[in-house]
């Protein structure tokens, strides 16, 4: 299938009507007004995600179940996306689609580490299992399996074939000697988002120049959250932090990256890049809730450049990559919503993880 | 054949007793379709323990998959017998644990040497790049001042290495280049010995460790290694044979087992739907009417107070929720793949599969009709049924297409694009009709005919369809209607009486117009301008139009428009048929003008005949694959959108391997 034009004249038309189905910041402003968690799941249900959550009955109407239908419409946009995407750009769409699998692959790691103790092993794949992301046939983990191997070794031994096995043969001689599953997730990590942007690389054309952008934008954020937190969180040294974080982005240089692993400022690196986020100092004074604020300003910041991608021309990957990042950064709004609501947290205690009350400047 | 199976409601109560037994007649008769009727339980009775069995049993039949695996065995449900409800989980977790105990324990040691083999192989390799440097390999550790690692790491991370320590002065080797797993060697001073083990470690990079046993130079370090090598892989032919003598002593146990497990979760996932009472289980699901006596027999012979209640359901109406079972023979396969890749049929609609197993073939063999092309299409079919099981039905339809394709040949007169062969043997000749290419004007007024047809057909078939779904709507008001057929027939009338009297100076009588363009208008306005006020009419719906009359006017008049221009570019694309028969033709016609220039006019010799060959074996692929499309699209485009809704939930009923066997 050709790119250009007549590759994308269907797939942006019909993506472009997607866009609409996206919430609003007034429908989430009002969702987030709600009383309850009842409420919620009534609003729910008038928009895109109803058909979703109509299925569910009576008894199911919990967070948990309601989380996992509203991830089946986001994996549904994927799988259709992906369908419909050119030949040409389709390997970096179902590349950003595998994030989830990665996700998935980890929860099923730590799944075995921290939740085996708790039962027998029927159980355990059931807790595993529900807060998999819902992939269905496309995912290639044998994550029952991978559970009921009941050990971490066994479980990475079963991933032959997938593209994870290269990336955990080295972590695991790690693994088996220091027991931790951080070396196993920081290679997950940067495994995929080396594949990414590589990915992203092998485009060309505006195709290349928005590809970039989006991934580029969605690499700044976590390079640099990786960043500061293995500084700040784990005060991990220099040489580490620039082992376990990427020399690529889109705006977050090189040198940005080492700067911050070399004990610079980290307040006056992130509002030169970003002049928008100014309080960076306040974050940083108490990392423990200052940090995941600083990931939603800086996640909004992946919202403009998802938005930038709707001006101009429409025949690009640009516009296809945008609206699903902005539909899994609704998902992630709607589920902080799910859960507030469901354990009357107060509005003040989950506003500020919002990400679309607010529209980024 | 033409509808799918009649199939009957059913709900039997049944004592807790009779559970396993009724589930077990139920999962080996092969004929339950099941529906989830845990919302007819009681909510209070806790969580089922059926749910906890089948996850039990799910885990036990994955065990028993991985040490198939460990034994190279393939999964095999031959011992599938009748299920015994009365094996106890903790009997056959028993066997399984004892059984996977005595196969773990070489199939760990032989997992244990494959992976020392990987490592020492490892080694190896890592060695190499320095097998020419004459020095002691253990004195790489023991320098004063400086310290250094040799080892593999992943290529991503060599230059990322190197800058995490661009502040200690370092030297950096890469000693062999690889796409996956380069080998460097990194020196540095000993006082930054940290600083060094930091970065190695946090970029992955796994160091050379050599036994105590190894020792010496590269040279005789990799001796040692290449010793240890041969007798690791010694050690594994001998846990092999092992496992293979496991195989063997264990094999009928080993798929007693697994058949035992398998029936055992089946049946828990099945009870686990089932609703719950106190002292009985409802059980709810559909089964085909003509099954229905036999199975009632076999379910009062294993429960006798089994409560049975069953509910026939009438073709007439709605049944979107009624599974669909389609009952075509066997040698119908290939053309009911075809219709469910478009749709499975609804229950209360009509099947196509048999008209399609007529139409398809006929269209595909009118557009490519000729007795060798036919023949060697015929042939790949039968080669491909024959060869590639995946894909044998594909295969039974090329060789039905390629037969009619043969009889077509006959009807043209042509043979591998030679046309006078056949015409001129007096056997042949009686069979022949006429050329195509001759007759273009004639092959394509037929084709469109066939096309009139074959759409009026599809049009009385819905009337058919809503006819027995009783939808009154839709049968008189719907633009494939009762109406919309009337519009289609006058309309073809007046386009006919126009055609007869511009091009055949034929007069056609005035009133005959005025009928039709009356038909015409009545046939609009009812089944295209109206047609949704009137359905919501006769179904009681309120409002009739919604969104205002301003936005109907607009869109009643594209939609008549878009009807105009529908019927007639419907009824044209079957020219196309007539067009391919034709190009059929001129293919093998451009044919013979290269064999003729490749044999300098000759028409004879080697080259003439190698481009009669390759052109035909081109026609055959290239057109063949494109006729099959067109074929295809005037099926799903033109012909069943007129009729065939789909949408039908498919049949899936729950069967034991025993059952499915038979």
């Amino acid at each position: 299938m050709p790119g250009g034009v007549s590759g994308y004249a269907a797939i942006s038309s019909r993506v472009r009507a997607r866009f609409s189905s996206l919430l609003t910041p007034q429908d989430v402003t009002r969702m987030s007004d709600a009383p309850d968690f009842a409420s919620l799941f009534g609003a729910l249900k008038n928009t895109a995600y109803g058909p979703y959550l109509d299925s569910l009955k009576d008894r199911d109407v919990v967070p948990r179940r309601v989380i996992i239908q509203l991830k089946k419409r986001l994996a549904d946009s994927y799988d259709s996306v992906i369908q419909m995407t050119p030949v040409e750009t389709r390997p970096l769409v179902k590349q950003l689609f595998r994030y989830f699998e990665v996700g998935n692959l980890k929860a099923v790691l730590r799944g075995i580490i921290t939740v085996s103790a708790w039962g027998p092993e029927t159980v355990l794949w059931d807790r595993v299992h529900e807060v998999l992301f819902p992939l269905g046939s496309t995912s290639r983990l044998p994550a029952q399996a991978m559970v009921e191997s009941g050990s971490v070794a066994s479980a990475v031994d079963l991933l032959q074939g997938t593209p994870y096995q290269e990336t955990l043969s080295f972590a695991m001689k790690r693994y088996s000697a220091e027991q931790n599953l951080f070396a196993l997730e920081v290679a997950l990590d940067l495994g995929f988002w080396r594949s990414l942007w590589a990915e992203a690389g092998k485009l060309t054309g505006q195709d290349h120049e928005q590809g970039v952008r989006i991934v580029g934008s969605l690499l700044d954020m976590n390079n640099l959250m990786w960043a500061v937190r293995y500084r700040v969180y784990h005060k991990l040294s220099e040489e580490e932090i620039v082992n376990y974080t990427l020399p690529v982005g889109f705006r977050v240089k090189d040198s940005d990256i080492r700067a911050i692993a070399a004990g610079a400022d980290i307040a006056s690196i992130i509002t030169r890049i970003y002049p928008a986020i100014v309080d960076v100092n306040t974050f940083l004074e108490d990392p423990q809730t200052g940090l995941p604020k600083l990931e939603v300003h800086l996640k909004r910041q992946i919202m403009k450049q998802c938005l930038s991608a709707l001006v101009g021309s429409p025949f690009h990957i640009g516009l296809p990559l945008a609206y699903l990042v902005l539909s899994d950064l609704e998902v992630q709004d709607l589920i902080v919503l799910v859960e507030a609501k469901s354990s009357n947290l107060p509005a003040d205690q989950y506003r500020p993880f919002l990400l679309k009350t607010i529209m980024p400047a | 054949m033409f509808f799918p199976k009649s199939m009957t409601e059913v709900e039997l109560i049944v004592p807790t007793k009779d559970l396993l037994a009724v589930t077990n007649v139920l999962g080996s008769r092969g004929v339950f379709h099941q529906i989830d009727s845990t919302y007819l339980g009681l909510v209070n009775l806790g969580p089922s323990t059926w749910q906890e069995k089948a996850a039990a049993y799910s885990t036990l039949e994955r065990r028993i998959q991985v040490i198939l695996q460990a034994l190279s065995m393939e999964e095999d449900y031959s011992a599938a017998t009748s299920f015994n409800p009365s094996v106890d989980l903790d009997v056959i977790r028993s066997a399984v644990d004892r059984v996977e105990g005595e196969i773990k324990q070489v199939s760990d040691h032989l997992n244990a040497e494959k992976k020392r083999l990987e490592q020492l192989e490892s080694q190896l390799v890592q060695l190499e790049p320095i097998a020419d440097v004459n020095f002691e390999v253990g004195a790489l550790t023991q320098s004063r001042y400086l310290y250094s690692v040799l080892g593999i790491l992943p290529a991503a991370n060599v230059s990322r290495l190197e800058t995490s320590l661009s502040r200690v002065p370092h030297v950096f080797f890469v000693l062999r280049e690889d796409s996956q797993k380069p080998v460097v060697w990194l020196l540095g001073p000993r006082s930054n010995s940290d600083v060094i083990d930091r970065a190695v470690k946090s970029a992955y990079l796994n160091p050379l460790v050599l036994p105590d046993e190894f020792t010496g130079t590269p040279v005789r370090v990799s001796e040692s290694i290449r010793r240890s090598i041969e007798a690791s892989r010694q050690e594994i032919s001998k846990f092999e044979a092992g496992l293979a003598k496991l195989a063997e002593s264990h094999h009928e146990e080993l798929y007693q087992l697994l058949w035992d497990v398998h029936a055992g979760r089946i049946t828990a996932d099945a009870i686990a739907r089932f609703g719950q009472l106190r002292h009985t289980y409802v059980i709810v699901g559909w089964v085909p009417s003509s099954d229905l006596d036999h199975l009632s027999q076999q379910l009062r012979s294993v429960s006798r107070e089994i409560l049975i209640e069953a509910r026939p359901i009438e073709r007439a109406g709605q049944h979107a929720n009624v599974p669909v079972a389609l009952r075509n023979p066997g040698l119908l396969g290939p053309f009911e793949m075809l219709v469910n890749t478009y749709a499975r049929p609804r229950y209360e609609e009509i099947d196509p599969t048999v008209l399609i197993a007529i139409t398809f073939p006929v269209l595909f063999g009118a557009m490519f009709g000729d007795v060798g092309h036919g023949l060697v299409l015929a042939l790949f079919g039968g080669l491909l049924a024959y060869r590639a099981h995946k894909i044998a039905s594909l295969g039974g339809l090329v060789i039905v297409c390629g037969l009619v394709a043969t009889i077509f040949g006959f009807l043209y007169g042509s043979i591998f694009g030679f046309e006078d062969i056949l015409p001129s043997n007096p056997f042949f000749k009686q069979f022949f009709w006429m050329h195509p290419i001759e007759n273009i004007i004639a092959t394509l007024g037929i084709a469109v005919g066939v096309g009139v047809v074959l759409l009026s057909f599809g049009l009385l078939l819905n009337l058919y369809n809503a006819l027995r779904a009783r939808d009154w709507g839709r049968f008189f008001f719907d633009p494939n209607g009762l109406a919309g057929l009337i519009l289609y027939w006058s309309f073809l009338g007046l386009v006919v009486a126009g055609a007869g009297g511009f091009i055949m100076h034929q007069t056609v009588p005035s009133f005959v117009f005025a009928i039709l363009i009356v038909l015409v208008i009545s046939g609009a306005l009812t089944g295209v301008v109206f047609s949704e006020p009137l359905k919501r009419l006769i179904e009681g719906h309120r409002p009739l139009i919604e969104g205002g009359i301003g936005i109907f006017a607009v869109q009643s008049f594209f939609e008549l428009l878009e009807k105009f221009i529908s019927m007639f570019s419907n009824s044209m694309s079957y020219v196309r048929v007539g067009a391919f028969a034709v190009a059929h033709a001129g293919f093998s016609l451009a044919v013979f003008v290269f064999a003729g220039l490749a044999s300098a006019g000759t028409n004879m010799g080697l080259g003439y005949w190698v481009v009669i060959v390759f052109g035909n074996l081109f026609i055959v692929g290239f057109e063949g694959f494109i006729v099959s499309i067109q074929t295809m699209r005037l099926h799903y485009y033109e012909f069943f959108s007129k009729f065939f809704t789909g949408g039908g939930s498919p049949y899936e009923p729950l069967a034991l391997p025993s059952a499915r066997k038979n």
